[in-house]
């Protein structure tokens, strides 16, 4: 019987401590055939187990270019991502997916890209992030700007600082007002501010950005601000699920599953919904 | 009476006394009755009292429903048990006596479930709480409809769920444990009992809550079990025995069994009876050391 | 075809007769002062004289909870298993002609794109048999969404109750067999059947309008949705009982080291439903929640899966708490601009 719910079982292969609370897990598949015929695309999520406690969704945080296993990024905030966070390196969870849509990056060839995350919004971001510098050829200027509300809540520390090293990416930090620490050289400031006076240009570019709901609502407004059209605006949406596969019925914006019709839209896409946020 | 009711409402709302006056009016088609919010006084004219205004409506000035406390103060229809529950808010201060305009209804007794009623209100369509009720006069209120009624409650408590308790209590716990296993088995959990009470006013419930899991959400019989009797515990000594959570049972579980025989032991052990002094705490949030302690064995 | 006949005293004998093949009865049977659909072994249990069952039927295709898989958490692995469904041969017996049509809503959201074979199995196995209604009451509303009374959407063998017994008719290709299987019970006579219990059809509301208005994404934020759901206490007594309503929770029981996952049934009605961990809730009133289930019903199931969303049985007005009548709002629906 082809059981939809079951999940895949893989182990921990290493964990890194990201922000206060927030780890990433860098998993494989136990069963070795899977782990050579699992293919994801960039944007696409999954429901990972804590056996004992149940599901909980993420993004696949990691690149479909790097082919070791996948990554996840999350807070502990519930039942299911406490248990998680309780697992070490070598222990056994599961995963089910790859489950939505992608971001379409062939449609963006040639184009410019500006990415704009906060806090644990970065995590799809990155995903897209690593793809399109995998491909670097392909794409034209990327812009990175990225915010959290205090310098201990940025993730991916290591590789914002790679990033930063980069000659090809401009990538401009930013933390709230009041999170700053006293070594702190990047911007102070809400996200879609300082995207503003970073104003990335939007001609021949897309914007792709992640965070909270109120902040990807004013980034919205911010590039519509800079000239970016709501077609060329890309978001993931994320809302409570269960089964991720369009049965459980908890997901709808209207009458868009998210599970099966995104997560990812266009601001355009998200402007024609009910308002069911 | 529901002339005097509707002239009341009419008068609070227009000298801005009360925003809504919560009551009970009919359907459109006109076969049941059903609660209703007034807050023009031209619409007045839809307030009922009848036979059939069984629903306890003091659930709605609970801060479960935002939305009706965000419209303004409230005028409630209330019939001498619903006050009781509208006493236990006070006790537990989930409300301030300022805070609502009672209009207490003078009351000759209700069906236990509307689609009993045939025109007329026979003694075997009402509900137990009726059959001994010594609030048909409303005992808390701003003002009172309606003419003191000349029931008197019987000495000795009277009616079918009296009879059952009576019939359990000479049982073994196995047999008692065996009756509510089956009893409960039906429960679909869609917690119709939590919803319509006022005295389940948390904001979140335990059987929510997950961190640990206290109470297994499946509707299978242990999880069926847990929550019962949870929820019947969170209510000793303070449910009012107005009966909703029994009507309103898709599966109907004798949920008026439990609480009433709770109401029996908290009463016996504490001398305390819920929902008439809206300054006495229930018995379960104060310790005395004169409680008795012959539990402990 | 119509040329059967099922006397009354031979119901026992189809009931043994499917019984003996393996399958299990399920038939409206009155316990604990109700009745509702269960399983029955013998035609003494069987009620006829009720309206609905208060339970629809959909339990027995779409459990209230069930086992999908299990684990056992140990010391370097996990033991997981999913569970291998061996579904039991069903006939439902008894179920009413606007439930029968909500099969082909469940049957859309469970197979869309994913199959979920939990539910596809018990279906495939299951031959449903209608009896038309001779009798309803003022919550009946099929004639209102295009239903009717010996409607045949969802159902295999429709029975029409006749003096002595029922009108036998064979609707699909499942329901002859089902006939043929047990062709001795049934004897080859033609009667008329008494008359049938049409509901009035609702003045003034028309689905298809409804579902035009509805798609005005300005009505979304009219003040009337606050106020028709303003009395709604949030309990699922109306989700649990619909015969469309499909919502699950997955959750994990059992202690640390072992314990099962399961599925059950979950109410958009309940505040925690699309509850996110980090406290935002994108419904987060009661009127946003009854706003979505009243849309679910007359607009996203249409839309989505052209099938009815609602049927039409009542169920939700009968036992509400409050009752809250489906109907009104539709009528208020009907007359937006």
């Amino acid at each position: 019987m082809n059981n939809i719910y079951l999940p895949h079982l893989m182990t921990i292969e290493d964990i890194y401590e990201e922000a206060p609370d927030v780890r990433t897990f860098s998993l494989a598949f136990k069963d070795r055939a899977l782990a050579d015929s699992f293919a994801f695309k960039t944007g696409q999520f999954g429901l990972y187990s804590a056996f004992g406690l149940g599901e909980s969704t993420f993004c696949i945080a990691s690149p479909p270019t790097r082919k070791h296993g996948i990554q996840c990024t999350f807070r502990k905030s519930g039942r299911v991502t406490g248990g998680l966070a309780g697992l070490s390196i070598g222990d056994t969870m599961g995963f089910r997916g790859p489950y939505g849509n992608w971001f379409p990056l062939d449609e963006w060839k040639g184009k410019d890209i500006v990415f704009i995350a906060g806090g644990i919004g970065l995590p799809p971001v990155r995903s897209v992030i690593w793809n399109v510098l995998d491909r670097r050829d392909e794409f034209g200027k990327i812009t990175i700007v990225y915010g959290a509300k205090t310098v201990a809540d940025l993730v991916y520390k290591s590789e914002l600082a790679l990033w930063d090293e980069r000659g090809d990416v401009t990538l401009v930090q930013t933390v709230d007002p009041g999170g700053e620490s006293p070594d702190w050289k990047g911007k102070i400031g809400f996200v879609p501010t300082v995207l503003e006076e970073a104003a990335p240009s939007p001609v021949n570019a897309v914007a792709v950005t992640c965070g909270p709901p109120i902040m990807i609502k004013f980034v919205i407004k911010a590039l519509g601000k800079l000239g970016f059209a709501d077609e060329a605006i890309y978001t993931t949406l994320e809302n409570k699920m269960k089964c991720g596969v369009g049965k459980c019925g908890r997901c709808n914006v209207g009458d868009v599953y998210i599970c099966k019709e995104g997560p990812v839209y266009t601001a355009a896409e998200i402007k024609k919904m009910y308002d069911d946020f | 009476m529901e002339n005097a009711l509707r002239k009341k409402a009419r008068e609070l709302l227009q000298n801005g006394e009360v925003k809504v006056v919560i009551g009970y009016g009919f359907n459109r088609r006109g076969t049941h009755v059903t609660p209703v919010f007034i807050t023009k006084p031209e619409d007045v004219d839809r307030l009922v009292f009848n036979p059939r205004c069984v629903n306890n409506l003091s659930v709605y000035l609970t801060r479960k429903f935002k939305d009706i406390r965000a419209i303004g103060r409230p005028a409630i229809v209330a019939k001498g048990c619903d006050i009781k529950n509208i006493v236990v808010l006070i006790a537990e201060a989930q409300l301030k006596r300022e805070d609502v305009y009672i209009i207490g209804m003078a009351c000759n007794g209700m069906v236990y479930r509307q689609e009993l009623w045939k025109g007329e209100l026979k003694p075997e369509i009402m509900p137990t709480k009726c059959h001994n009720c010594d609030v048909r006069y409303p005992h808390l209120y701003d003002c009172v409809i309606g003419d003191k009624p000349a029931f008197v409650p019987p000495d000795k408590p009277v009616g079918m769920v009296f009879d059952k308790i009576k019939a359990l209590d000479k049982m073994d716990s196995s047999g008692r444990w065996a009756f509510w296993v089956e009893e409960f088995s039906r429960c679909i959990k869609c917690y119709a009992c939590r919803q319509v009470c006022s005295l389940c006013y948390c904001e979140r419930c335990i059987t929510e809550k997950n961190m640990p899991q206290w109470i297994e959400t499946s509707a299978h019989p242990k999880g069926n079990l847990s929550w019962n009797l949870t929820r019947a515990m969170h209510l000793a000594g303070r449910c009012t025995f107005c009966g909703e959570c029994e009507r309103s049972c898709p599966v109907n579980i004798p949920l008026n069994l439990v609480n009433k025989k709770l109401i029996q032991v908290t009463e016996e052990a504490f001398d305390f009876r819920s929902g008439y002094d809206e300054k006495a705490h229930p018995p379960m949030i104060v310790f005395s050391p004169d409680d008795k302690e012959n539990f402990i064995k | 075809m119509t040329d059967l006949f099922l006397k009354t005293e031979d119901l026992g004998r189809l009931i043994a007769s499917v019984r003996d093949g393996g399958a299990r009865f399920i038939a409206p049977s009155t316990d604990a002062r109700q009745t509702a659909f269960k399983e029955v072994s013998g035609a003494d249990e069987v009620v006829s004289d009720y309206i609905l069952a208060t339970n629809s039927y959909k339990e027995f295709l779409f459990p209230q909870t069930e086992v999908i898989s299990t684990h056992k958490v140990m010391k370097d692995s996990v033991e997981l298993k999913g569970v291998e469904l061996e579904a039991q041969g069903t006939v439902i017996f008894g179920a009413r002609p606007c439930e029968a049509a909500s099969l082909a809503a469940l049957g859309a959201v469970f197979t869309w794109d994913f199959v979920d074979e939990f539910y596809t199995k018990r279906e495939a196995d299951t031959v449903v048999i209608a009896v038309a209604c001779t009798r309803g009451d003022d919550a009946c509303f099929c004639t209102t969404v295009g239903l009717s009374p010996d409607a045949t959407a969802g159902v295999d063998v429709m029975f029409k109750e006749a003096d002595g017994g029922w009108a036998v008719a064979r609707l699909t290709d499942k329901g002859s067999t089902f006939v043929e299987k047990h062709k001795d019970v049934f004897e080859k006579t033609a009667c008329a059947p008494k008359p049938l219990f049409y509901p009035e059809k609702i003045k003034g509301v028309d689905v298809e309008k409804i579902k035009e208005r509805l798609s005005n994404k300005g009505h979304y934020e009219d003040p009337v949705w606050p106020e028709l759901a303003r009395k709604c206490i949030g309990c699922g007594a109306c989700t649990f009982t619909c015969p469309t309503c499909h919502c699950f929770d997955i959750i994990d029981e059992g202690t640390a080291y072992e314990g099962e996952r399961r599925k059950n049934w979950d109410a958009c009605q309940f505040d925690h439903f699309t509850l996110h961990a980090s406290g935002h809730n994108p419904r987060d009133t009661q009127y946003k929640r009854w706003r979505n289930r009243f849309m679910c019903k007359f607009k996203f199931y249409p839309d989505k899966f052209s099938s009815k969303g609602c049927v039409g049985c009542g169920r939700c007005i009968r036992v509400c708490p409050v009752r809250l009548d489906i109907t009104e709002v539709m009528e208020e629906m009907s007359k937006l601009p």
